[in-house]
Order: structure tokens, then C-alpha cells, then sequence
């Protein structure tokens, strides 16, 4: 077993030494990607050059200075899941490898989605990852502007006024509106009468004319709704849609690389013909492939099944994917974007799996976790011989012991865990037996079994042992970890929330996602027990507890008792004996 | 057997129990809140209920918008403090129905430039309704809840609970230059709508007396009020041109002029040839047996007897054109012989409806509330006054599809069109609410010695007999004052025409029509005091201070666009709101009809604007020389928006003002 699990981490090293090889950053230089260089949109395939396109670029060069421009534009209307992580990334990266901003934009056109607490969280999260917004804006700063260049398109015979219902557009071979001709100035009174007020929702919208890739045609750029907006109050009843929205906030700020993911490249048409009809600086639409995770779901609507139905506790739960999620679990930020860097910017679609990130995470964690010894199962120990209650200088980093250290309690009474002892011996087994030595870490003695306490139902409930210094005895073939004098502490174990790969998937789970859970996705240890080195750590502070696991303290914690999240094993499989 | 007491205790206490039980159950079934009711049903509704708030509010603003649109017309501040003390009133005191509402400019700088006065009858009104509060209290929740507004900039509570509210600066400044850019524009009107002003109206030959004159000027005045306004305006001239004495008249050509046919009869004095016809009428019987079959005739339509009776009005026609021609009215006549085949319907459907009695052969019709009915056939088969008038609302209402119909004639005739507006409102022809029907009635004309308008001899006065010693006074009044010496003959006779006829009308106008008036020229034409005369001398000084100063007409239309209309010193601040108050007196007469508060108005603005004169330079010129020292343009603007709006309220009050005089 040892081999299988050694190969598979050679495996899995490899897949990323091809893509790895080179930093994020030397991925994310525009040669690499085999970007454009700012205003040199038109050199781009299937970028529309009209009469007026060499103005606009030379004008927006004026404006830029010839920096390169992105934009994270999420919908706030969600929390922002690893398959974000990799946009920000992608958006944020890319503009600082090539010395440019980037924009942190909310497109929040739908008054009816949105809430305060997303905007928030989600630039609670990009600043987590390490990224600095250049600026903070909103599709809805834009919406006057938005407006008046609805009347421009509508002026210039691009867009009008039509009454077909919302069944009506739906399904395939929709017919051809019977507005789509109506005079410029009858378009243009009607919108104005919708702003007013003068429609039902649904009666009327604003459409684009221009059949999209898929053959969809004339897009709905506005629509009625009787919302109130988070930032523009009761100012408006119509709302622009992402369709007419994106790229237009793109021209507005001047974007020069406009990323996004695949499922978008059917609307770069669209895109592209929006901003020539109205004659405005055209970005240039790059799309990237979507990141996967496997055994997890990301989508909102899923989450809320699953915070609803008890599964999980909340959005933040550490066995989700959500970035919130695994800030919680304690996965450090860098280990995410190590991640995505490992991905790569590639344009095909990638599904990892979890254990891919579980690694980046250890990668960070090994040079960043101090240790501290913790005993999950606690069997008391007590020392006979033990001359004086004593302390123990324990390195934080036992591969680099000039990276500090830290002092705890070493006394009579210790505790061990439980596993760390056999009555009968197996072979194999390196630990304490009644006959076999075992040493204690750090400590410098080596423990022999004197006396082993049964309880009344014949279990193990102490040990008393005599103990040695490690140096008069013969090297133990075990070193195990131990505790004396600790705190005691809540500890939360986490396994994988699904049993399949793709949950989602009706042919692996016919029955629906909710009825793939694993049962065991959570353990809760109410009293597990800790060394004192950690009693004034923060929420959110990291520790590898020797031979357990990486752990990271929960937001739960109290001042009288702290809770740990597991965040990974120490090896991919801790099965091993 | 048990005990049956102890069965029947038991089971009382049961039932006891039981209803207890009941009713704390119907006491938690009352309140809807604590049931906790959930119906996926009342979530919809509720998230309409939002979604129609929501675009009530949208639409309340839209309304306002489109209300306040169209920068290039001017804004009435009155109506815009209005709309939000009205919006301050409904957010503070939600419940109450109509609250008053009054919005007054104040005379005095110390109490602000408006002043809302709503809290002293709210408080009535509230107390009325059992709730106490102090006017005071009111006051100060209705300023608390002043919405967002551009123009007020602060307000404070003074006495009881006046609220004064102060402007802003900038604010008035902006719409000052807007004017002087824009001119004085209407407020925009939401759909084009239609006035019929019935005015004037003399009898065929008859002359018209002053009683005319009154009804001519300000019929005449409201017809341009309603053209300033943008209305579709119809001047109607309902003369009486039919009725039996045409008979009379028509046997009295025909002895007279046996060849009218042919050749036109010289009838020079048409009064004197009606009272040779009636004294004929009254004294012949054969004469009026003849004359009773000249109107069958003439109702059936007889060609020749149409001529006669076409020539006769002709008289009159030159004669009431001379009148019209020195008032400068445009009018159409429309006689009662106009809606002669119109009457026979009229009476049908009312006889169709059971509307009509019959009364001595008559047959009358009583409209409710009102006690007097209306005769609308006579026992001989004739049509009255009242058919015709009738015949005519209906023509339009229906015909001319107005949306207003103002008659001007004096108030004697208040009860005639009262009972003829209930007649047409209860047969359905119109409701008040959708179309303004007004009887403008109005006073008699005393002579100065406070009785009846008469010649010296007892007669009554020829209108132009009038006129034209209007003309001889003004021109009197022009030379005493030495403009003979200075204004060129063309000048001087535009000068007389203009103080002659302006004098005559505005006396007439500036005072409340309802109110008998005392025909003076003495007073019409001093030229101090509320008359045409010193207003016309104010306006052609106002309108010489540019000349004077070699101001180029081009030099001042670049400077209404650069310059912004400072208004540091109070009496530039005085004339600045008084010049904007324009709209909101074109509001007030639109809505009365009571022509005289815009007279009032440019008296009142004459006087700010003396007062700003006297104490603001608006060019200094070195007092040896003469010379153009220095010229304060923005109070040369200020000059300017003054002759802008007096311009126009002489236009409206049909004053025609000349530059010099």
C-alpha cells in the first residue's frame, strides 16, 4: 500500500511539472498566452474592424496610456466557489505579470438577485487571495449611461421596442418579431415609457437586432422590473441585461482583455457588434477554460439544497467548495492559487480532483503550519520514575529548528493516544505494547509499559510506565506524540461530502445529489486534547498536529475552548498502520 | 347509578373546560399574525403588492417629470412649493384627506420669499376630527418631511405656524436666464384643447353700448390668454340677428327701398330706421300683419327675403367692424340664425328624454336645483333665447368638440345660463368634470356720477362716440405732457392710439369684472396709479434704458448668454422673484378668469422695478459729458426680463405698447 500511494503522488506530481514547469506568472505574459498587445485589438482573429476602429484604438491608447486592462466581473448574487478562484486568478494575474490593473466589477443588473452581504463576502474573498482591485466599480454606476446609449442604439436603427411575451422567445424556431421594423421614433417613445413606468413587467422589452452564434436572435438588452436596486434606490423600473451590459461596462472602462470562460463564446458576436453599433472602443473577448472540481457541487441553487436540508451548516461549511468554505477549513490562500497556476490557462475545460488541491494545500502548510502535538483519543499515562515535572522546548519546525520553538509541560501524567498502544502484539506494529518500548517526541525518554489498569469491563483505561532518557536506551522503533497538562479541545474531522465523482450526474447518482452523501463527512471529537502551545491562537491560525493531520482553528472557538478544523491528512491516504 | 350531581358537575366542568378551550382558540384565530399563516398565495400577493408600490411611486414621478419638462417654458414656483409642501403634508400626516394646502408669496423680505400657511387649517381640520395638535407641531413635521427639492433654500417656522420659505439664490438666477434665453414661454399643454369665448355679441340693429364694450374687452382678453396658453381658441360673436322684429324691418325696406334687390339701400343710421319700422310695427295693424309674414318667410328661407334681411345685418355688421377695428378684434360671428335648424332637434331630444312640461302652451323644461325652467318652445310655436342657447352649447360640445366654453355677457344674465348648463348637464350633454362651462359675467358700466352710463341729454352712448373722445383726451394728455414736440406725427398719432385704446381696456380690465365700474377718462388716463398710461410710460422707459446706452440689440442677446443674473442687492432680488411670479398669475387668471390680478400683477412689477431703478445703477454716465461710463449688464438683463413679461401681459391684456412715447 505504501507503494500505490507513492506512485499515485508521482502521478499526480507529473501532471503538473508539464503545465507547472513555469510560474503563474510566467504563464500569464501576454507572449505566452499569445494575447494582443494593447490597442492592437484589431491583429486579434474575428475582431470586427469598422471605418471608425482605428480612431477608437487610438483614442483609447490616449486614455490607457497602453496598459493592460482587466476586469473581475462576478454576478453578486452567490459566493464565490473554486471555479472563481481561477477568474480572479486568471484576471488579476494576468494583469499584474503584464504591469496593467485590474478591475473588481460587480455586474449587478438584476435587481432581483442581489443582496449586500454578497458584494461583501466576494471582495472579502478576493482580497484573501492576496489581489488588490485597482478599482471597485458597478454595471449600475453605468446606468444612466447605459441608458442613453440604449437611445443612441435605438436612434441609430439597431435595437426597438417589442411586445412579444417572454413564452413567446422561448424554445427553437422562435419567429421573427413583428416589431423588429417598427419606426426609429415609435421605439424611441416607448422606452421612454417604459423608464416611466407605463408597461407591465413582461409586457414590453428592448431588443438588440442581431442574430447570435447559436441563432438566437435579437437579444433583450432591457427589461422591466418593478425592483428596487441596491445602489440605485427606485431611480429605475428597467434593467439592462448582461447581453447588453458587459461589454459596454468593458468599453466604458477601457478594458484591453476582456476573459472569460468558454460557455461565453457563443455571445462574442454579440459582443463585438454591440460596441461597433454604437460606435464605442471595442475590448477584445478572450475565453479560458472552466475549472471543474470533481466530487462537489459549486452552483448556488445546490448550496441552498444543502444548507436547507441540514446536510451542510451554512455556506462557509468545510466540506464545500466554496472559497468562504475553505478559508474555513483552513486552506491558505497561496495553496489556492498554487492550484490554479498548476491548472493553468489553458482553454480547455479542466476537472480536477480534490486531492490535487488537498497536495498544494500540504505543499503550503509543511513550510507555514507550526507543529504542536494533539492526542485525539486520549489514554492516560503515568510515569512512576518520573523525577521532577519538567518542560519540553519543542522546535515549530523540527526541518528547521531556527524557525523557533515553543515550550510545553511535561509531567507525571501524560496522555497518549489511544491507537499508539496494544495489549497484544502484532506484527508490525512499532508502538507501545507491554513489551515493546515506544519513545515520546521531543521529550527525550523513552516509555516502558509497568502496569496496564482495565476498567470493569476488562478495557484499557491507563497505563502506568517507568520511563528512560532516550539517550541510556536503546533507539525505540517509534516515536509517538503525547500531551501533558493540555487543553482540552473540540476537533472536527472532515471527509469528502460525496461518495461519487460527478454527483450531479444522473447516470452515477440517478437518485439526485442530496442522496449521495457520505455518511461520515464529519466527525466532531468533543474532547480531544492539545498541548498548551497553542492556546492563544486566532481563528484561522494553522497547525500541524504531529502524526494527525493539519488543523486550523474554527470561527466556533470560545475562550474557553478552542475547535479545530482538519484541514488534509498529513498523506494523501491515511490508512497506513 | 352514580350520584347525579357529581355527574352533572363533572360534565359541566367539562363543557367549561371545553369552552375555554374554544375560545382561546377563536382569540388566537383573530390576529393573523400570531397564526403564523403561511399560503404560497398571500406571498405572491404581497410580492405584487411591492411590485405595484414600486411602480406607483415610478409612475407619480414620471407625471412629475413630464409635468416639469420643456426647460424653455417658465416655472411656476408657486405650484412647484405646492407639490412639495403637498408631498411634505401627505408624508408627515398620511391619513389626511385633501389637506389645505396654500402657498402664498410674501410681500415682506423679513418672512421669506413664499410662505405655506397649511399647518393653522390643518390643525383645524385635525381638531375637527378629535386630534389636537398645535399648528406649530404641524409645522414642524411638515418641514421635517420637505422632500428633496432644487429650489427652497431653507425654510423656518414663525408665529402659530407659518412655515417661510426661502429660495435659493442660484436657483432663481437659473430660471431668470432661462427666460431671457427662452422668452416667455406657456407652460406646455399635455393635449391640445379647445376654448369657445362667446363675447360680444351686439343685436342686429341695435347699437352696442358699453355694456358691448365690457363684454368685447374681456372676452377679447381671454381669448388671448387662452392662445398665449397654446389653446385652440373659437371667438365667437353671438349676435342677435333673429327674431321677429326682422319682420318689421324687412316690410319697412321693402316700402322704403322697393329696389334693395338691386340696388343697396343707403341706410345710413339704422337705430333711426328700426324706430320708424317699430313705430309702425305699433301703430299699424296692416303694417304688422304684413311684418308677422315677412319672418315666415324669412324662416322658410325665401330668397329674397334672406337679402333683405342679409342687408340689413350688413348695416349693423360695418358698424360693429368700426368698433372692432380700434379695439383690434379678431371675431367670428355666429348669430342665432346660426343654430336655427339646430333648435328643432334640440327640443325633440329633449322630448324624447320626458324632459319637457307643457306649461300654457308652452313647453318648459326644469333642470335640478334650479327654480326658473326654461321656455323652449312659446305658446305661438316660437323658439326663445333659451332654445337658441341651448342649440348653441350643444353645437359646441358636440360640433366644435371644446373642452372649455366661457360666455361673457353682464352678470343679469348669471340665472339665464345657469338653468341652460343644468338643462345641458342633465340631458347628458357634458359633465363638469371633463368640460369647463362658464358663465364670465360681469358688472354694469356707471358714468361718473355712480349711475347708469348716459349722455349728457339722457341717451345712451354711441360706443364710438367714445372711442373717439378717447382719442381726442389722449392726444390732449400727450401734447400737455410736450411729447407733440418730441415723437415724429407717425409717433405721436401710434402714441394716442395706443394710450387711447390701452387706457380704455385696462381701466376695464384692471378692475374685478364682477364689480360694477365707473367709466372715467379722467382717471383712465393719469398717468399715476394702477392705469394703461403709466404702465405704458414705465414700459417705454424701461425699453429706452438700452437705447440710451447705445446697447446693441446683438451685444445684449450674447450677454443673456454669458452673463448670470446676480441678485445681490435686495431690490434685484425683489424684481427677480417678481418677474418669475408671471406663470403662477397666468395659473390664477386660467383658472378664474378674473383678468384684473394680471393688471395688478404689472402694476405691482412696474412699482419693483421703479424701486430697483431708483436704488441700482444699471448705467452710469459721467454727469458733464453724458457720456457711457459703465454699464452693469446683468442688471441691463434684469431690464430686460422685466420688458419681457410686461410685453406679453400687455399682449394678453390686448394692450399695444409702442417704444416711444
Amino acid at each position: 500500500s505504501v507503494d500505490r500511494m507513492e506512485r499515485k503522488i508521482f502521478i499526480f506530481k507529473s501532471i503538473w511539472v508539464t503545465v507547472d514547469g513555469k510560474s503563474l506568472m510566467e504563464q500569464l505574459r501576454g507572449e505566452a498566452l499569445k494575447f494582443h498587445k494593447p490597442g492592437e485589438n484589431y491583429k486579434t482573429e474575428g475582431y470586427v474592424v469598422t471605418p471608425n476602429t482605428m480612431n477608437l484604438l487610438k483614442k483609447h491608447l490616449e486614455e490607457t496610456g497602453g496598459q493592460v486592462r482587466t476586469r473581475f466581473p462576478p454576478e453578486p448574487n452567490g459566493i464565490l466557489h473554486i471555479g472563481h478562484a481561477k477568474a480572479i486568478n486568471f484576471n488579476f494575474g494576468f494583469a499584474k505579470a503584464n504591469n496593467g490593473i485590474c478591475f473588481l466589477r460587480y455586474d449587478d443588473t438584476n435587481p432581483e438577485k442581489e443582496e449586500e452581504k454578497y458584494f461583501t463576502a466576494i471582495r472579502e474573498m478576493v482580497e484573501w487571495l492576496g489581489y488588490k482591485p485597482y478599482a471597485v466599480t458597478h454595471a449600475s454606476d453605468n446606468f444612466q449611461l447605459l441608458y442613453d446609449l440604449a437611445v443612441d442604439l435605438i436612434r441609430r436603427g439597431h435595437a426597438y421596442v417589442c411586445h412579444q411575451r417572454g413564452e413567446e422567445l422561448k424554445g427553437h424556431n422562435v419567429p421573427p418579431s413583428p416589431w423588429r421594423e417598427r419606426p426609429v421614433e415609435e421605439s424611441l417613445i416607448l422606452f421612454d415609457r417604459m423608464r416611466k413606468g407605463m408597461f407591465a413587467e413582461g409586457e414590453v422589452t428592448l431588443r438588440m437586432k442581431m442574430v447570435m452564434e447559436d441563432g438566437k436572435m435579437d437579444p433583450v438588452a432591457y427589461r422591466i422590473k418593478y425592483t428596487p436596486h441596491h445602489r440605485t434606490g427606485d431611480t429605475w423600473c428597467i434593467y439592462p441585461t448582461y447581453d447588453y451590459t458587459h461589454c459596454l461596462c468593458d468599453s466604458i472602462e477601457n478594458i484591453t482583455h476582456s476573459l472569460c470562460t468558454k460557455e461565453f463564446q457563443s455571445r462574442r458576436s454579440s459582443y463585438f457588434w454591440l460596441c461597433n453599433a454604437l460606435d464605442v472602443y471595442c475590448p477584445v473577448q478572450w475565453e479560458y477554460g472552466r475549472l471543474n472540481l470533481t466530487y462537489t457541487v459549486v452552483s448556488k441553487r445546490k448550496i441552498i439544497k444543502l444548507v436547507e436540508t441540514g446536510i451542510v451548516r451554512d455556506w462557509d461549511d468545510p466540506r464545500l467548495f466554496t472559497l468562504t468554505a475553505l478559508r474555513r477549513r483552513g486552506f491558505p490562500p497561496q495553496a489556492i492559487n498554487n492550484f490554479c497556476a498548476r491548472v493553468g490557462v489553458t482553454v480547455a475545460q479542466t476537472t480536477m480532483e480534490p486531492h490535487l488541491l488537498e497536495a498544494c494545500v500540504r505543499e503550503v502548510l509543511n513550510d507555514t503550519a507550526p507543529r504542536a502535538m494533539a492526542v485525539l483519543e486520549p489514554l492516560k499515562v503515568t510515569i512512576t520514575n518520573l523525577p521532577t515535572n519538567k518542560e519540553v522546548r519543542v522546535p515549530d519546525f523540527p526541518a528547521n529548528e531556527a524557525k523557533g520553538s515553543h515550550v510545553v509541560p511535561f509531567s507525571k501524567t501524560i496522555f497518549i493516544e489511544k491507537s499508539d498502544f496494544r495489549e497484544v502484539m502484532e506484527k508490525g506494529y512499532k508502538r507501545l505494547t507491554p513489551d515493546q518500548p515506544v519513545g515520546l517526541r521531543h521529550a527525550g525518554y523513552v516509555i516502558s509499559v509497568q502496569r496496564v489498569i482495565k476498567d470493569g469491563c476488562g478495557n484499557v483505561c491507563e497505563l502506568e510506565v517507568t520511563c528512560a532518557s532516550s539517550d541510556s536506551v536503546e533507539k525505540p522503533k517509534a516515536f509517538i506524540q503525547w500531551v501533558s497538562n493540555p487543553l482540552q479541545c473540540e476537533v472536527r474531522l472532515y471527509e469528502r461530502l460525496f461518495l461519487h465523482k460527478n454527483p450531479e450526474d444522473p447516470a452515477e447518482v440517478p437518485a439526485g445529489f442530496l442522496t449521495d452523501i457520505n455518511p461520515y463527512s464529519l466527525t466532531v471529537i468533543e474532547s480531544a486534547l492539545v498541548d498548551r502551545s497553542v492556546g492563544k491562537s486566532k481563528v484561522f491560525d494553522k497547525f500541524q498536529f504531529e502524526r494527525v493531520g493539519y488543523f486550523s482553528v474554527d470561527p466556533d472557538s470560545t475562550s474557553e475552548k478552542l475547535v479545530f478544523n482538519r484541514t488534509v491528512t498529513l498523506k494523501e491516504d491515511p490508512g497506513k498502520i | 347509578m352514580g350520584d347525579p350531581v357529581a355527574n352533572y358537575t363533572s360534565r359541566l366542568q367539562q363543557q367549561e373546560g371545553e369552552i375555554k378551550l374554544l375560545q382561546d382558540e377563536i382569540e388566537r384565530l383573530r390576529d393573523p399574525q400570531e397564526l403564523n399563516f403561511t399560503s404560497s398565495q398571500l406571498d405572491e400577493l404581497r410580492e405584487e403588492n411591492s411590485r405595484l408600490k414600486y411602480r406607483l411611486n415610478i409612475l407619480k414621478r414620471s407625471l412629475q417629470e413630464e409635468m416639469s419638462q420643456n426647460d424653455n417654458e417658465m416655472l411656476n414656483i408657486n405650484q412647484r412649493l405646492q407639490q412639495i409642501f403637498g408631498e411634505a403634508i401627505n408624508t408627515a400626516y398620511p391619513g389626511l384627506e385633501n389637506p389645505p394646502l396654500t402657498v402664498t408669496p410674501n410681500q415682506q423680505a423679513k418672512f421669506g420669499d413664499y410662505q405655506c400657511n397649511s399647518a393653522m387649517a390643518m390643525a383645524q381640520v385635525m381638531k375637527a376630527k378629535g386630534r389636537k395638535i398645535s399648528p406649530r407641531e404641524i409645522a414642524e413635521k411638515i418641514v421635517q418631511n420637505i422632500p428633496n427639492n432644487e429650489l427652497i433654500e431653507r425654510t423656518e417656522i414663525a408665529g402659530p405656524g407659518f412655515i417661510n420659505v426661502h429660495l435659493k439664490r442660484m436657483f432663481v438666477s437659473k430660471l431668470l436666464s432661462s427666460l431671457l434665453v427662452n422668452g416667455v414661454k406657456p407652460p406646455s399643454l399635455k393635449k391640445k384643447k379647445k376654448v369657445v369665448v362667446d363675447f360680444s355679441s351686439p343685436n342686429i340693429a341695435k347699437e352696442m353700448h358699453v355694456g358691448h364694450l365690457r363684454s368685447t374687452i374681456i372676452g377679447d382678453s381671454m381669448c388671448r390668454l387662452f392662445e398665449f396658453l397654446g389653446y385652440e381658441v373659437l371667438r365667437l360673436n353671438h349676435v342677435g340677428d333673429w327674431g321677429t322684429q326682422f319682420g318689421m324691418l324687412i316690410a319697412h325696406l321693402q316700402d322704403k327701398f322697393p329696389n334693395y334687390l338691386s340696388v343697396s339701400p343707403p341706410i345710413g343710421d339704422l337705430q333711426a330706421f328700426y324706430k320708424e319700422s317699430k313705430k309702425r310695427f305699433d301703430e299699424d295693424e296692416e303694417f304688422k300683419r304684413r311684418a308677422y309674414q315677412c319672418v315666415v318667410k324669412l324662416q322658410s328661407k325665401e330668397p329674397d327675403f334672406i337679402k333683405a334681411w342679409n342687408l340689413i345685418c350688413d348695416v349693423s355688421r360695418n358698424e360693429f367692424q368700426k368698433v372692432y377695428n380700434c379695439l383690434d378684434i379678431r371675431i367670428e360671428e355666429r348669430g342665432e340664425s346660426y343654430y336655427q335648424d339646430m333648435m328643432t332637434a334640440v327640443i325633440k331630444e329633449f322630448e324624447e328624454k320626458g324632459l319637457v312640461q307643457l306649461d300654457e302652451g308652452r313647453k318648459i323644461v326644469f333642470a335640478p336645483g334650479q327654480s326658473i325652467p326654461l321656455t323652449i318652445v312659446k305658446s305661438d310655436g316660437g323658439y326663445t333665447y333659451d332654445t337658441s342657447d341651448l342649440a348653441a352649447i350643444k353645437n359646441r360640445i358636440f360640433d366644435e368638440k371644446a373642452d372649455i366654453i366661457i360666455y361673457v355677457t353682464d352678470s343679469g344674465q348669471a340665472v339665464h345660463f345657469q338653468v341652460v348648463f343644468a338643462a345641458a348637464q342633465l340631458i347628458g350633454w357634458y359633465d363638469p368634470k371633463v368640460i369647463r362651462v362658464e358663465h364670465a359675467g360681469f358688472g354694469v358700466v356707471l358714468g361718473e356720477d355712480k349711475k347708469k352710463f348716459k349722455t349728457r341729454s339722457g341717451d345712451t352712448v354711441r360706443l364710438m362716440d367714445l372711442l373717439e373722445e378717447g382719442l381726442k383726451r389722449s392726444m390732449d394728455k400727450l401734447k400737455e405732457k410736450g411729447r407733440d414736440k418730441v415723437l415724429t406725427p407717425e409717433d405721436l398719432v401710434k402714441a394716442q392710439r395706443a394710450v387711447a385704446f390701452g387706457c380704455i381696456k385696462y381701466a376695464d380690465l384692471s378692475h374685478n369684472r364682477i364689480n360694477d365700474y365707473v367709466f372715467s377718462f379722467d382717471k383712465m388716463l393719469d398717468d399715476r396709479g394702477n392705469t394703461a398710461a403709466y404702465l405704458l410710460y414705465a414700459f417705454t422707459r424701461i425699453r429706452s434704458i438700452a437705447r440710451l446706452a447705445n446697447i446693441q440689440e446683438a451685444t445684449l442677446r450674447t450677454a443673456v448668454e454669458t452673463t448670470e443674473v446676480l441678485l445681490d442687492h435686495e431690490k434685484e432680488w425683489k424684481l427677480g422673484k417678481c418677474i418669475l411670479r408671471f406663470p403662477e398669475i397666468l395659473q390664477k387668471i386660467t383658472d378664474d378668469l378674473l383678468l384684473h390680478t394680471l393688471c395688478d400683477y404689472l402694476y405691482e412689477l412696474a412699482t419693483t422695478f421703479t424701486e430697483f431703478y431708483d436704488s441700482c445703477y444699471c448705467v452710469e454716465k459721467d454727469r458733464q459729458t453724458g457720456e457711457v461710463v459703465k454699464i452693469n449688464m446683468c442688471r441691463m438683463l434684469l431690464c430686460e426680463a422685466t420688458a419681457a413679461v410686461m410685453a406679453k401681459g400687455f399682449d394678453i391684456l390686448g394692450i399695444n405698447p409702442v417704444e416711444r412715447m
